[in-house]
């Protein structure tokens, strides 16, 4: 029996070992194996080279020069010698970006399904057109609307100069300091223009919660002023809510009860009026007898701030030579009243620093493109615009239009009516996004047009450092087109390309130094942020920003997804900060699972990150996650915060002051 | 053909049930294995809970205590060869095989653990020698001594197969394994360099030179030595243990009560040193080698995996140390077979302490412990290694002449 | 022969977090690219930009907590001579896949590299990262790649080199322009270039007239090294120690006027 099985064994295992034999020397399919194996261990993508050379362009979005190093025709590498900011070094993923919209899309499924199929350039334009005529035909002009994003100053301007020309007043603008900053100027100093701070100049800054090192206003700039405050000694002190880096970068950083910023502007206002005798510059709020609401003890009350940190504010504020007081809480996403730009806007007024070296001005954008065309149709278009105050107010309380053109923005994503902006695009019969990649507004849309990158923008230095990708246009140059295939608009757009614009727009700074002070608007905003304390809701809810991250457009690129820290998204969850005290109380620890819930619904689910960076009962929140639909890259990474905040519209801006948030955890 | 499958079944049939069950499980892990293994090594390491902080995990641990049990082997050898302790005789097959299997499955593991299993070979063509061919890399040093040993211990190993009773019977392979038999001491005095050195390398020199790591370094080498002390300690007991198990299987006596005796003097008295070189290890690391990095010792020990570790490990040294050095208890079956195993943890339990805590130490201040939690592609190619050793050395011990006392008895009989 | 001995300085009192410095840092370097990657552990990245707080190490509440970033590359370690430069990670290779150069960076040959992680468990400052799964670029991502840098495999182990290609680009223009002199050569990393408020600066530690001397940077009392407690002993202590180990011996420095700041990146001694 066993001699049989040795046999047996024997015959087996000589038979495999020949037959291998064999069938290597016939087939060289075990060698094809191998190589095989080789390759998938050990393959690497080898780059193509090409010859070096340098070209010159600029970032629109900080206005530092960039040297882009090429491999032949291949742009690798961004060089900003120690300037810019965090935009410049993404610009070759933006590029390169494989979900690049490459030709006009036009949709195939139902209303927002997001399926669609690629058209001609002038089947697009033509289309579109068509409905701008369809719409002028039967008079109703001010059907058409648009929404335009800050990136492209150029197609902005042509946008609101195509709307006049069909004869819609509906441009309105996606939320941001300028935008906010321009209503509050617009109350106060009847002008039409953006806020602009002499920051180099300045001798003493204080901010109300304006991040000025993670975003906020002109990166780069920024940055720079940073270096010129560490040179000159600048006192900088920052007034917010959070731990953030500005607040550590400050010279002294005042931490207050979240929200209240509007009351310790009015606390110091109350000082500087009653303790240094700056009345005289401004009348009306010294003889307005609800100042006395802000004496320091009361204020210190409503701002957790004590009244001789108070008293020291105002005091170095009213005594430095080139003091300046910054309104416009957060980062790159900007969220502030009216009302509260007026209070801050006040401390600068009352020390006479309007229009001086050191202080603020008005940044009024200058237009060059001449006067618009308008026939009988578009005069009564316009006749007929019941206009928005702001985004918000149209999103919410708008007419619906029957065309509404969204320029390189992405409403639905950065709007806290941003999904019933969803629901409200299903019923619009045309949407035109102009956009660079899918995100959440195009993907509603009817037609996306691909719109260029900014290393395919002409600039000031020269070509454009690639040419444009694909199909892919200045947006500029879509909106010309589209303005040029309308009969009876074509006149008011005799440019040939987007350059020609941009040579024509530009803004000027001015030493505007009137202020009237709109006492009605301080009151009521007053009033809300009182209001909106009394919340029966524990908990404070506050945004804060990664700088790479800043407003969610940027999570589409993989090396900005790299660059996000444990404290902020790990694990494919997005982490909350909350003060370890507040967490005993509430029964959560660290990476704890919890939902936001505020009056308005609640978000997914976040990990809770302990940290004495943010103050007890309060829970800060990074902004720019959340995104529903805007690339394989940046879709469904945590939470848009923005779903959940309050959105009370500001009655001046017409854009909601999400920024502070009563909340429960759950 | 048929009888063979024939075969097969009949010897299937006349396992009991527990045995049965046994081998499923057993045969179910190696399956499991083959199947993380083809994933692993196609798709790359992503699927363990290895990371960037927690370089190395669960197969690290393995090799290290595979190669320290394993060197059980070398001592034995040592002993019997080079010092004539003729007694362990009856259990230098089953020490020499399980040598042999911890040492494969190191290689395997290894093979595992590298990112690039492919290039595993650039170890023997592309070896970190130093100056004046000192290697200048522990793992240089451990490939080449490992593998020198493999082969050492495949010359010891194949008499085993070949004294096999049709097998003996041709001629060539009777006198092939003779003179192999014959020269076993060389083979032992060769294997107790190699192993002496990758003892040492593997299980205490590869951690003590990383001057960057204050949870590791030690001057001198002294952990370098204390692994192989600890190798010689916990691997007698192992090789104790396992035949013991077998012992208890088989409900047979699978060599004379004194050779495991005998082995288990020596054990209890490697014990003793190890024991107070290990104390001495810990009292250096906490007075001297620690403080010089401005850590202190016990904020080393904790995470999941400090001071607990650390205790358990002096704590289950004292089992063999009590038991082993006194006739009286050594001598009663349920104490030696406790303190065996427990001899056999407390060696585990050292190689857990190394690789466990020491990757989970915080490099900044800033950084809590780090945390590792096994997957189960991890989980999987460790226990169906183990799972192949144990039906190998199954199949020796039942159709293979492992225990030559077994065969002496039944010819008694 | 060389004599420079790259080095770099970093003010963190400057830095803002703005992350400029690690997606220059990815983009030279050709970082492979996911659709997730959040699994921070395992990440591969060269640059890593940590978020240092007060809170918890130095038990401040909210009110005085502080927050700085600090961005940590490869320290190119030159243990304790830097004449015959001793990196903790060097030795330990055990297929010669790491080198220390003449001018002290640490170099790493990635198709050499066979994975076994023995360097990653030797670096004291996490610089080196393992490439846990095989390294993507989707499509057109493939365009932006710099064909100066190779793309590793799966299975390997990457760092940060100083970005020491440039400095091959830079010295092989010098030398077509005629330069002789290879000390004259001077380049600058992509992180160090991309520092938009020049908080990163570079340079030889030899020489007087670099930004990153290093004898004066030695004085500085902003000055301290990752994890390097040993630089704040008294000097016939530090000696002590020195006789008995090796220390990584960082290059790069950093530097802040935050007391709390210095004492918790230069290591562990108050604790």
């Amino acid at each position: 029996m066993k001699k049989i099985e040795r046999k047996d064994f024997l015959k087996v295992a000589g038979g495999a070992v020949a037959g291998g034999i064999v069938g290597t020397t016939v087939s060289f399919a075990p060698f094809d194996g191998l190589q095989w194996l080789v390759e998938w261990t050990q393959d690497q993508y080898r780059p193509e080279g090409g010859e070096e050379k340098f070209r010159q362009g600029v970032c629109p979005a900080c206005g530092t020069n960039i040297s882009v190093r090429m491999i032949g025709d291949r742009a690798v590498k961004v060089e900003t010698s120690n300037a810019g900011c965090s935009v410049c070094q993404t610009l070759i993923q933006q590029l390169y970006h494989p979900e690049r919209i490459q030709r006009p899309l036009k949709r195939v499924g139902g209303k927002g399904s997001g399926r669609f199929a690629p058209v001609d350039w002038n089947e697009a334009v033509q289309d579109i057109a068509n409905k701008i005529k369809e719409l002028r035909a039967q008079n109703k002009a001010q059907a058409v609307a648009a929404i335009n994003g800050s990136g492209n100053a150029a197609a902005n301007a042509l946008v609101e100069r195509l709307c006049a020309a069909i004869g819609s007043g509906h441009v309105y603008n996606e939320a941001s300091l300028d935008e906010l900053a321009s209503a509050a100027v617009r109350v106060s100093q009847n002008a039409d223009g953006a806020l602009e701070y002499d920051f180099e100049n300045a001798s003493y800054v204080v901010s109300f919660g304006a991040r000025l090192f993670e975003g906020w206003g002109n990166q780069a700039r920024m940055h720079r002023v940073l270096n010129t405050w560490k040179a000159n000694n600048t006192t900088f002190v920052q007034i917010d809510a959070l731990a953030t880096r500005t607040a550590s970068l400050a010279s002294k950083w005042v931490p207050v009860k979240p929200g209240s910023e509007i009351f310790l502007a009015m606390g110091i206002a109350y000082k500087l009026i009653m303790n240094y005798g700056k009345g005289g510059n401004l009348p009306e709020l010294a003889r307005w007898n609800g100042l006395n609401d802000f004496a320091p003890d009361k204020v210190s009350e409503l701002t957790g701030v004590p009244a001789e940190k108070i008293d020291e504010i105002a005091r170095e504020f009213a005594n430095a030579p080139r003091a300046v007081a910054v309104a416009g809480r957060g980062g790159k996403m900007v969220s502030s009243s009216v009302a509260e730009i007026l209070a801050v806007q006040c401390l600068n007024k009352l020390t006479g620093r309007m229009g001086v070296p050191g202080g603020v001005f008005v940044k009024a954008k200058s237009n060059r493109l001449g006067a618009v065309a308008q026939d009988a149709v578009a005069r009564a278009g316009l006749q007929a615009t019941r206009k928005a105050k702001g985004i918000d107010d149209f999103i919410k309380n708008g007419e619906k239009p029957e065309l509404l053109f969204i320029n390189e923005a992405n409403p639905v994503f950065t709007s806290v009516y941003g999904l019933d902006l969803a629901n409200k695009l299903k019923e619009i019969p045309m949407v035109v996004a102009i956009a660079t990649l899918r995100n959440d507004t195009a993907a509603l849309a009817d037609y996306i047009l691909p719109a260029t990158t900014i290393l395919e923008v002409k600039t000031s230095r020269g070509d454009a450092v690639v040419a444009p990708r694909f199909f892919a246009k200045n947006a500029a140059d879509i909106v010309l087109a589209i303005a040029k295939a309308v009969e009876g608009v074509a006149q008011s757009f005799p440019w040939s390309g987007h350059a020609d614009v941009a040579n024509l727009i530009g803004a000027d700074r001015r030493p505007l130094a009137s202020f009237t002070l709109n006492l009605d608007v301080l009151r009521n905003g007053l009033e809300g942020v009182q209001k909106r304390m009394e919340s029966t809701l524990p908990l404070a809810l506050i945004p804060y920003e990664i700088p790479l991250v800043g407003n969610g457009s940027s999570l589409a690129l993989p090396y900005v997804l790299k660059g996000i820290g444990r404290e902020d998204y790990a694990f494919e969850r997005m982490r909350v900060l909350v003060n370890p005290e507040t967490a005993r109380t509430l029964g959560v620890g660290e990476n704890s699972t919890v939902k936001i819930r505020s009056s308005r619904g609640k978000t997914c689910r976040v990990n809770v990150h302990l940290s004495k960076t943010v103050a007890p009962n309060t829970v800060a929140v990074a902004m720019g996650f959340g995104h529903r639909d805007h690339t394989k890259y940046g879709s469904d990474k945590g939470a848009n915060p923005l779903e959940i905040m309050t959105a009370d519209i500001d009655s001046e801006s017409g854009v909601a002051d999400w920024w502070y948030t009563r909340v429960n955890l759950s | 053909m048929n009888t063979f499958t024939e075969c097969i079944k009949n010897e299937w049939n006349s396992f009991s049930k527990n045995t049965k069950i046994a081998l499923a499980v057993l045969s179910a892990l190696v399956f499991f294995f083959v199947v993380f293994a083809i994933q692993i090594l196609f798709w790359g390491l992503g699927y363990t809970d290895m990371n960037n902080t927690f370089a190395m995990g669960l197969w690290i641990i393995g090799d290290l205590g595979f190669v320290a049990l394993g060197g059980g082997a070398f001592f034995t050898g040592f002993m019997l060869y080079i010092f004539r302790v003729e007694k362990l005789e009856p259990l230098i097959n089953s020490t020499v095989l399980i040598g042999f299997m911890c040492y494969l499955f190191t290689f395997i593991l290894l093979v595992f653990d590298i990112g690039q299993p492919l290039r595993a070979w650039f170890g023997y063509t592309y070896p970190n020698w130093g100056p004046n061919l000192v290697p200048q890399s522990m793992l240089t040093e451990v490939v080449w001594c490992l593998t020198l040993y493999f082969l050492v211990l495949c010359v010891e190993l194949i008499p085993i197969p070949l004294k096999h009773k049709v097998l003996d019977k041709i001629p060539v392979l009777h006198y092939i394994g003779h003179y192999l038999h014959r020269l076993m001491w060389i083979m032992a005095a060769v294997g107790t360099f190699l192993s002496f050195f990758h003892q040492g390398s593997l299980g205490g020199g590869m951690w003590d030179v990383l001057y960057g790591k204050p949870g590791w370094w030690r001057a001198h080498h002294q952990f370098f030595f204390l692994a192989i002390v600890g190798a010689t300690a916990g691997g007698t007991c192992f090789m104790i243990m396992v035949p013991k198990i077998a012992e208890r299987i088989m409900k047979k006596e699978v060599a004379p009560k004194e050779s495991f005796w005998t082995l288990a003097r020596i054990s209890g008295v490697m014990f003793i040193f190890y024991f107070l070189f290990r104390v001495y290890d810990v009292y250096t690391m906490a007075v001297r080698y620690v403080p010089i990095a401005d850590r202190r010792f016990i904020d080393l020990l904790g995470g999941y995996y400090g001071l607990w570790v650390l205790a358990l490990e002096l704590l289950l040294c004292l089992v063999p140390i009590a038991i082993l050095n006194v006739k009286k208890l050594r001598e009663q079956e349920k104490f030696l077979f406790g303190a065996v195993i427990c001899g056999v943890a407390a060696i585990v339990f050292s190689k857990i302490g190394v690789v466990l805590n020491g990757f989970s130490i915080p490099n900044f201040p800033w950084r809590e412990f780090a945390a590792y939690n096994p997957t189960i592609q991890e989980w999987g190619i460790m226990l169906g290694s183990i799972a192949t050793m144990i039906l190998i050395y199954w199949g020796f011990a039942a159709y293979l002449p492992l225990f030559p006392h077994l065969h002496k008895e039944e010819h008694h009989r | 022969m060389m004599t420079v001995r790259w080095g770099m300085s970093i003010d963190l009192d400057k830095c803002t977090g703005c992350g400029a410095c690690q997606v220059a840092c990815m983009q030279e370097n050709n970082m492979p690219i996911f659709e997730e990657d959040s699994d921070i552990p395992k990440r591969v990245t060269f640059l890593d930009l940590m978020k240092v707080t007060n809170d918890y190490e130095r038990g401040k509440n909210y009110g005085e907590v502080q927050v700085a970033f600090v961005p940590k590359m490869c320290m190119q370690c030159s243990g304790n001579d830097p004449q015959n430069p001793h990196p903790p990670c060097v030795s330990v290779c055990p297929v010669v896949a790491t080198d220390v150069g003449e001018d002290g960076v640490v170099s790493q040959i990635w198709s050499r590299c066979i994975g076994c992680r023995y360097c990653q468990a030797a670096c004291p400052y996490e610089a080196r990262v393992f490439n846990w799964w095989k390294p993507r670029y989707e499509s057109d991502f493939k365009k932006g790649l710099n064909p100066d840098v190779s793309v590793a495999s799966r299975g390997t182990v990457v760092k940060c080199t100083f970005c020491s290609h440039i400095w091959k680009r830079e010295r092989d223009k010098a030398i077509a322009q005629g330069e002789k002199d290879i000390n004259k050569v001077t380049y600058t990393p992509a992180c160090v270039s991309a520092c938009p408020t020049g908080a990163i600066v570079f340079g030889d530690l030899n020489n007087p007239n670099s930004p990153v001397y290093e004898t004066r940077l030695k004085n500085d009392p902003r000055a301290v090294r990752m994890v390097h407690s040993i630089d704040h002993q008294p000097e016939d202590e530090r000696q002590r120690r020195l006789r008995i180990k090796e220390f990584p011996n960082p290059k790069v420095y950093y530097l802040s006027s935050q007391k709390w700041l210095r004492d918790i990146i230069s290591g562990f001694q108050n604790s």
